[in-house]
């Protein structure tokens, strides 16, 4: 079975791949924003339950392919999929399946750290279940400050937060906006360790980040957005050889 | 989830945020204070003048607070990625917007019954009608009328301020928009009022009130189809 894969570093070449199972399916997907498009046209498929990082510069489409992913953007063309269910035409069903994290958090500054968490389980659905967002809140080590105000918190703070949301969210695909960015070393350890579980869970997780190391420590496989292109630029050996057939640095099949 | 306590979640939501803020209920409790002040004083020491133009005060101050209380609504929504967060949720949009409707409605409201008494008073209207009817069926009458036509108001404030959140000019552009729109409404509500404090005139009041509620019907039909154009992306 095939975890990932895309276009080699030549876009005019596609990499040929099957899949049993696909968690998200993007098919010539094409976005910009009025000038040269950010995503020029990209092939992705990541399988059920694995954990794909996607590195590049600044404002090479990071973000960008997340928010098309959470039904926030629409692609300019192309089609992209989130276990089968379109990002336009069936968006209510992508976002049930969908948890993210905001690179600024998400969080509504008037109120408590608890208050937010309850209002987003609300929101998708859950059941008051006062326990699991404590649990969620010590988990996250904000235990202490649930009751404070979001406005007070520090943007590390804000980030654990987003992160105790991501967890009670109990989507099977997880987005992660810079999931790094602002925590400590401990948060960031915290990162790791909620992704690990994430896969441990059958989650797929796709993962912005520009921390290379921890990626490669904690994907199945490293994808380099450039150029509006897709590349797999590493596949760590910690990853099943049989679950990625990627090329890597455009270079051919593995 | 159930739809229902999805727009109660939204509307709680905003309305917590206000409790703790009071950014709204500051600015435009101020504000409108302000307006009915400076038209008392522009209408002069004329008392019919004064009685004659008292809900047309009253509309005014309402309808510039308004347009602060609809604009500062989404205003919190845009700090730190909240409104993308919320929208990322399986939210339907129709809820969104009447949770935040619902909350706007109840503080245009609530200043519109603060706003009645003061403006009886700094006008010299009789807030009750002259006694050709029951005082107290004229007082809830008009009191109706200040809960159809905010909610006409907030119908339609809602919905632009929510359209031109992300804007930069969203300041200028939202009462540009809005207000060719909330016209007839602010129009059926004047005259509505004007025929309770004025006369007392029930008949009146309740033709221009059954117009107002036709308004609202229609506005929040077209608010509600056409929400989920204006945060989709």
């Amino acid at each position: 079975m095939t975890a990932v894969t895309a276009r080699a570093g030549d876009p005019a070449a596609p990499v040929t791949a099957t899949a049993t199972t696909q968690a998200i399916e993007l098919r010539g997907l094409v976005h910009g924003y009025g000038g040269p498009p950010v995503l020029a046209g990209i092939d992705l498929d990541v399988a059920v339950g694995r954990v794909v990082a996607l590195h590049g510069p600044n404002g090479a489409g990071k973000t960008t392919l997340l928010r098309l992913l959470a039904t926030r953007l629409r692609p300019v063309r192309g089609h992209a999929r989130v276990l089968g269910h379109d990002v336009v035409r069936q968006a209510h069903e992508v976002r049930t399946h969908v948890a993210t994290l905001p690179v600024y958090g998400g969080a509504y500054g008037a109120l408590s750290g608890r208050e937010n968490l309850r209002l987003g389980v609300a929101l998708r659905g859950g059941g008051e279940d006062p326990e699991a967002i404590d649990r969620a809140l010590a988990r996250v080590g904000l235990i202490a400050a649930a009751d404070h105000l979001v406005r007070a918190y520090s943007s590390g703070m804000r980030k654990r937060l987003a992160l105790a949301r991501l967890t009670l969210a109990d989507a099977p695909v997880w987005l992660l906006d810079e999931p790094y960015a602002a925590l400590d070393e401990q948060g960031q350890e915290l990162v790791d360790a909620l992704i690990a579980a994430a896969r441990d869970d059958g989650r797929t997780v796709l993962v912005a980040s520009h921390d290379l190391p921890r990626s490669l420590a904690t994907a199945d496989a490293v994808i380099e957005i450039a150029g509006g292109h897709l590349r797999v630029m590493a596949r760590p050996t910690r990853a099943p050889a049989a679950s990625t057939s990627a090329p890597m640095d455009g270079e051919g099949a593995a | 989830m159930n739809d229902l306590h999805a727009v109660l979640w939204i509307a709680r939501k905003d309305l917590l945020q206000e409790a703790r803020s009071k950014a709204v209920t500051v600015a435009t409790v101020f504000f409108s204070a302000v307006t009915l002040g400076v038209l008392a004083f522009a209408f002069g020491e004329n008392p019919q003048l004064m009685r004659e133009g008292a809900m047309g005060a009253l509309w005014v101050a309402l309808a510039f607070a308004g347009v602060i209380s609809a604009a500062q609504s989404w205003q919190a929504d845009l700090e730190d990625g909240a409104l993308e967060a919320l929208l990322a949720w399986p939210v339907p949009r129709a809820a969104v917007y009447l949770g935040k409707l619902l909350a706007n409605w109840g503080l245009m409201t609530a200043l519109g019954f603060l706003l009645l008494p003061l403006a009886g008073g700094l006008y010299g209207a009789a807030i009750g009608g002259d006694g050709a009817a029951p005082p107290a069926l004229v007082v809830t009458v008009l009191l109706a009328t200040i809960a159809a036509g905010t909610l006409g108001f907030a119908l339609i404030a809602v919905f632009y301020a929510g359209l031109t959140a992300n804007l930069r000019a969203r300041e200028s552009l939202l009462p540009v928009l809005m207000f060719p729109v909330v016209v007839p409404i602010l129009l059926a509500a004047v005259r509505a009022s004007n025929a309770l404090v004025g006369s007392g005139d029930l008949d009146l009041a309740w033709a221009w009130l059954r117009l107002l509620v036709g308004f609202d019907l229609v506005y929040a039909v077209v608010c509600l189809v056409l929400f989920r154009f204006v945060v989709e992306a």
